[in-house]
């Protein structure tokens, strides 16, 4: 059975919320940006064309109406509004303090970026799809989600990507310095 | 699926989280080299984190004046 119109807007409504919390970094912007894109919505409702892809047209809309307050405000958003988890004793201290560098980090991706990847990984949309909402090529989607992971596991983890040819150096070096000691250590046993 | 093998990775901040082996991150084609276990495990991670920062969020009631809204639009 096909869903109404307005039944498919309320369906998406906690996917619109991951995408509006991951470009705006701000709980209250997001319930702002939400309602104002479903009011986009069901006011554009009648170029929506039945059977075509329902979620990438509504998340595009969503995605327009960040832009287009982004023009009007052109002011930095607040990252320090922490998802109530954080704060639950239930949560060990350590993976609070690395959850809220996850956050730190992701405040610090370009929005594109951010939405990519949270679409992406959350919300199990494919690279067309994501190409789709950003109205950007495959590549670039595929890129933007690259980037970004690379990015936070340079943040995370402390070290910066080094190219593959730079890392096999790096590894034959390391092998080569073993190999010497140990072959230090077992010369004196011989003799 | 997930086929999990563990490994430790360190953080900047201090944590050390046990990490897990995953075949998938997003959507690749089988063709593809698969990914180092390094690669692998923050994935997983990454994966865990994004769930715990937005999952609440997207859980979250629907505001009633947004329900509404959707409901008054549709008896128009």
């Amino acid at each position: 059975m096909t869903m109404s119109f307005h039944d498919q807007v309320i369906a998406i409504l906690p996917k619109l919320r991951v995408q509006a919390l991951a470009l705006t970094r701000n709980r209250a912007a997001a319930e702002d940006l939400v309602q104002d894109a479903v009011c986009n919505a069901l006011s554009a409702q009648d170029s929506f064309a039945p059977g075509t892809n329902f979620p990438a047209w509504m998340h595009r809309i969503l995605r327009n109406r960040f832009i287009s307050d982004l023009r009007k405000k052109r002011e930095t958003t607040d990252i320090d509004d922490m998802p109530a988890s954080f704060l639950s004793t239930n949560a060990a201290h350590e993976d609070r303090i690395v959850l809220k560098d996850l956050d730190a980090a992701l405040a610090r991706l370009p929005d594109d970026q951010r939405e990519a990847l949270v679409l992406g990984v959350l919300e199990g949309m494919s690279y067309q799809e994501l190409a789709d909402v950003a109205g950007c090529a495959v590549g670039t989607a595929k890129s933007r989600v690259f980037r970004a992971r690379r990015q936070l596991e340079a943040w995370m983890i402390g070290e910066e990507h080094v190219g593959k040819d730079r890392l096999k150096a790096k590894a034959s070096t390391l092998r080569q310095q073993s190999d010497r000691r140990l072959e230090e250590k077992t010369v004196p046993n011989r003799l | 699926m997930f086929a999990i093998a563990t490994g430790n990775v360190t953080f900047l901040s201090g944590g050390v989280l046990m990490h897990h082996r995953m075949e998938k991150f997003m959507d690749e084609s089988p063709a593809k080299k698969p990914k180092k276990t390094s690669d692998q495990a923050f994935d997983l991670w990454l994966k865990r984190g994004l769930h715990q920062l937005f999952d609440d969020v997207a859980n979250e009631p629907i505001p009633e004046e947004l329900l509404k809204l959707i409901e008054e639009d549709r008896r128009d």
